[in-house]
């Protein structure tokens, strides 16, 4: 497991200067538009036209495509190999392997298929390797998405990675105590009550004294919050998440129409 | 500021009471130091001073706790929390988790009660100065030292500017060099004429800084006074309750008459020694 | 059983040498203490003796044993070590099974286990809380139960990682005892801390660290007597020390006694003179 949770890398960019929010809707919208939109090839525009182009905007163009590939070629690999071989009403056949024969409709639909949940993951990937959960979440808290919420969320990705420094601490406590985490299946399950019990234990003493600490901060406080960081937004921006919602309800249009 | 009288509080699903019959007055601008053996009640009295007793415990309490001018009873947690603020043992669970970086974590307070901005900015600068921590205000708060941590658990808390400092065991999970640092601060703090009141086990740290001491046996006071009386007093020891070393072997001293009689026993460091100086300059 | 550490060198993945050369020989029933400021190595080169961390260079030997050739489980039936945290180890519905786990993991039989256990448990004064569950008792009681589950395991060596930490005086005089009745079962006993007190008043010997490496090495009086040494590792002397050195006493005193007769000598001189 990495240090952090989370994907963010520090470049100065205008993209990364872009409000979280308008990040938000454009990587929704491209996803709608790919699975919604007319168009064999429209998932694959997306990506090569859009995607990648933003990505250099970034200047994160070599961690998305190491991220992408690393992601999502082993999972390609395996679609494209059962969907060639196995479609459902697969007739035209393009090649003998063997006992098998890969069919033209499987081949066609694994690219489908693979194209928009490239879309999916290159999105998501654009839109969270350029975003601080900070300041996304500061700015959805200024939108009105409501605190506990936002808290459960970001402290959830700051104590995760804690948990696994106590996890270790706890394997080394009872290893010392003559536990064998090694050997038969059955010996390691064994060993999962030892370590799974003191975590969750003290994870819940944390938790309750952690409850303390905010609330000893005025977190429960019935008045409205202010912000220190400020999330820069523009009325060009805002303009830009209306097209973009736009274009959505378009491509479902196109979809039914035509 | 702070006035009990006759609280006893039983926690939730308890047979006996935790604290029993605790009457108490902290006047503005006193140092208190309340010292006991771990389930004496030291945590629990913190937390009712704060108000998380009833508000965030429940648990039956009776008597009468009023903190500055507001009856807990009678109040809110929410409400409590502007007056006194509350540091407690553990360094790593004060972090609240909501913020990435130190200033942040600072701020957080603050944006919880609808500070402006600019405000905000000036109280954050101005605390983290007091505490020494400026440097680290653009680290991660889970990458600092216990001691840091503390320092930042005390700033976050300073930053609202509450009426009451109430400290349990602040120092207890730290190291010499950040407890050193820590009741720096807290020493600080009560010059500028914060009131304090802290749960400590380090007896010699206590002598030096605070105006009162509540000793505290199985949930009920045992002896209330200035720390000189009530940290020599006998009664420590036979209710497990730690004393200074320089305490201790003043009193076997006495003893053998190798201690002047007429001379209090010391606590610190340097009364043991005028004492034992002047013990042996007087042995002709 | 000995302990031989010969050139240990330790680095932690990402680089950071944490141990640049430590050599040291604990024999069977001796107490030894370590300290030295926080990043010194201590703990570190502690987790080498159960196996939890093996050599980058250099051999670790438990008696026969070099670490490197058997895994913790099978060290830990020599060095018994017990973790700072309690609730880092605790699971069991009752004092008693917490107690028994670390000795039935050793292969003891039924009613060795439950002697063990008995004896574990009436040192850390923890009799008559055998079917408590462990969360239901205060932070001071479950170190307790967290001590005896590796005293039970009567291992050898026992290794204590800052276990006064949090505690109060009468858990703290425990734990004293503790050590005590270990030394006299001839158990060696070594004790990570940061309270100079604790350490002077139960440990002959003091190993001081600093910048992973060893600074001082020998009896505690000589080792407490060099004061800048100790001062560039953030290790001040202990309280009684400090005030010994204060009355220019001619040597170091470490506890009560030796202060008391140390000041009894001088009185007496000054009486004569």
């Amino acid at each position: 497991m990495r240090e952090r949770l989370f994907l963010y890398i520090d470049r100065d960019s205008p993209l990364h200067r872009l409000n979280p929010f308008t990040k938000l809707v454009l990587t929704f919208a491209l996803i709608l538009i790919a699975f919604l939109g007319p168009g064999y090839y429209l998932a694959t525009a997306i990506f090569i036209l859009i995607l990648i182009p933003l990505s250099f905007w970034g200047r994160i163009w070599r961690e998305f495509v190491s991220t992408s590939l690393r992601l999502l070629l082993p999972f390609f690999g395996f679609l494209f190999v059962m969907q060639s071989l196995f479609y459902p009403g697969g007739q035209t056949v393009l090649v003998n392997l063997w006992i098998f024969s890969v069919k033209a409709e499987g081949v066609g639909f694994a690219y489908l298929t693979a194209t928009r949940i490239l879309v999916v993951v290159a999105s998501f990937l654009v839109f969270l390797l350029s975003t601080h959960p900070s300041t996304l979440m500061t700015d959805l808290a200024r939108r009105g998405l409501p605190s506990p919420l936002i808290y459960v969320i970001v402290s959830t990705l700051q104590i995760i990675p804690q948990m696994r420094v106590k996890a270790e601490t706890i394997i080394d406590a009872q290893r010392s105590r003559g536990l064998d985490t090694q050997g038969s299946l059955r010996k390691r399950v064994r060993a999962l009550l030892p370590l799974v019990g003191p975590l969750v234990f003290s994870s819940l003493v944390d938790v309750e004294e952690r409850a303390i600490a905010i609330e000893a901060r005025a977190f429960s406080a019935k008045r409205p919050k202010t912000s220190l960081v400020e999330v820069p937004d523009s009325r060009a921006q805002m303009i830009a998440r209306w097209v973009f919602v736009g274009i959505v309800l378009l491509a479902i249009g196109s979809r039914i129409w035509l | 500021m702070i006035d009990i009288q006759d609280l006893t509080y039983t926690y939730p699903a308890t047979d006996s009471p935790a604290l029993k019959n605790v009457s108490l007055k902290v006047e503005e601008g006193e140092f208190v130091a309340i010292i006991g053996a771990n389930g004496a009640g030291k945590s629990t009295l913190c937390y009712t001073i704060a108000g998380f007793i009833p508000h965030f415990f429940a648990g039956t309490l009776n008597g009468k706790v009023e903190v500055a001018g507001i009856e807990s009873q009678h109040s809110t947690l929410q409400e409590l929390v502007l007056n006194v603020g509350l540091v407690f043992q553990n360094p790593f669970n004060q972090i609240s988790g909501a913020k990435f970086t130190v200033y942040e974590e600072i701020a957080f307070g603050l944006e919880n009660l609808g500070i402006p901005r600019e405000e905000m900015i000036k109280r954050v600068d101005k605390v983290m100065a007091l505490t020494g921590i400026t440097d680290l205000a653009k680290r991660s708060p889970y990458a600092l030292s216990g001691g840091q941590q503390q320092r930042v658990a005390l700033a976050s808390i300073l930053v609202m500017e509450p009426k009451i400092l109430v400290l349990d065991e602040p120092t207890s999970q730290l190291d010499p060099i950040g407890t050193r640092e820590v009741f720096q601060v807290i020493k600080e703090m009560s010059n500028r004429g914060m009131t304090v009141v802290m749960a400590e086990h380090k007896v010699e740290w206590i002598a030096e800084f605070t105006d009162k001491v509540i000793a505290l046996s199985r949930g009920e006071v045992l002896l209330q006074g200035p720390p000189a009386e009530v940290l020599t007093s006998p009664l420590l020891p036979q209710h497990g309750i730690g004393i200074s070393r320089y305490t201790a072997v003043a009193r076997r001293a006495r003893e053998e008459n190798l201690w002047p009689a007429a001379l209090p026993l010391p606590v610190t460091l340097d009364d043991a020694v005028a004492g034992f100086v002047g013990g042996l300059e007087n042995a002709h | 059983m000995r302990i031989e550490i010969q050139d240990l060198h330790f680095s932690y993945p990402g680089g950071v040498e944490a141990l640049k050369g430590v050599s040291l020989v604990v024999n069977t029933g001796e107490k030894v203490a370590i300290v030295g400021q926080n990043g010194a190595g201590k703990t570190t080169l502690v987790k080498h003796l159960n196996g939890l961390l093996l050599p980058t260079k250099g051999t670790v030997r438990i008696g026969d044993w070099d670490t490197k050739d058997y895994p913790v489980a099978r060290l830990s039936s020599r060095v018994g070590y017990v973790f700072q945290n309690p609730d880092e180890q605790l699971f069991n519905k009752t004092v008693y099974q917490e107690v028994a786990f670390g000795p039935r993991n050793l292969g003891y039989p039924a009613e060795k286990v439950a002697e063990l256990v008995k004896n574990a448990m009436a040192l850390t004064e923890l009799t008559g809380k055998e079917n408590v569950n462990p969360y239901d008792l205060m932070p001071t009681w479950r170190k307790m139960v967290a001590m005896a589950s590796i005293l039970a395991m009567d291992t050898p060596i026992v290794v204590l990682d800052e276990p006064t930490t949090g505690q109060d005086a009468a858990s703290i005089e425990r734990i004293a005892h503790c050590v005590q009745v270990l030394h006299q079962q001839g158990k060696t006993v070594i004790t990570i801390t940061h309270d100079v007190d604790f350490c002077a008043e139960n440990f002959e010997r003091i190993i001081v660290m600093g910048g992973g490496r060893i600074l001082l090495d020998g009896p505690a009086i000589e080792v407490l007597a060099q004061e800048e040494i100790l001062a560039t590792t953030y290790v001040e002397p202990p309280q009684l020390t400090r005030l010994g050195n204060r009355l220019d006493f001619p040597h170091p005193v470490r506890n009560e006694e030796e202060f008391l007769d140390m000041y009894r000598q001088l009185h007496r001189q000054r009486d004569r003179a």
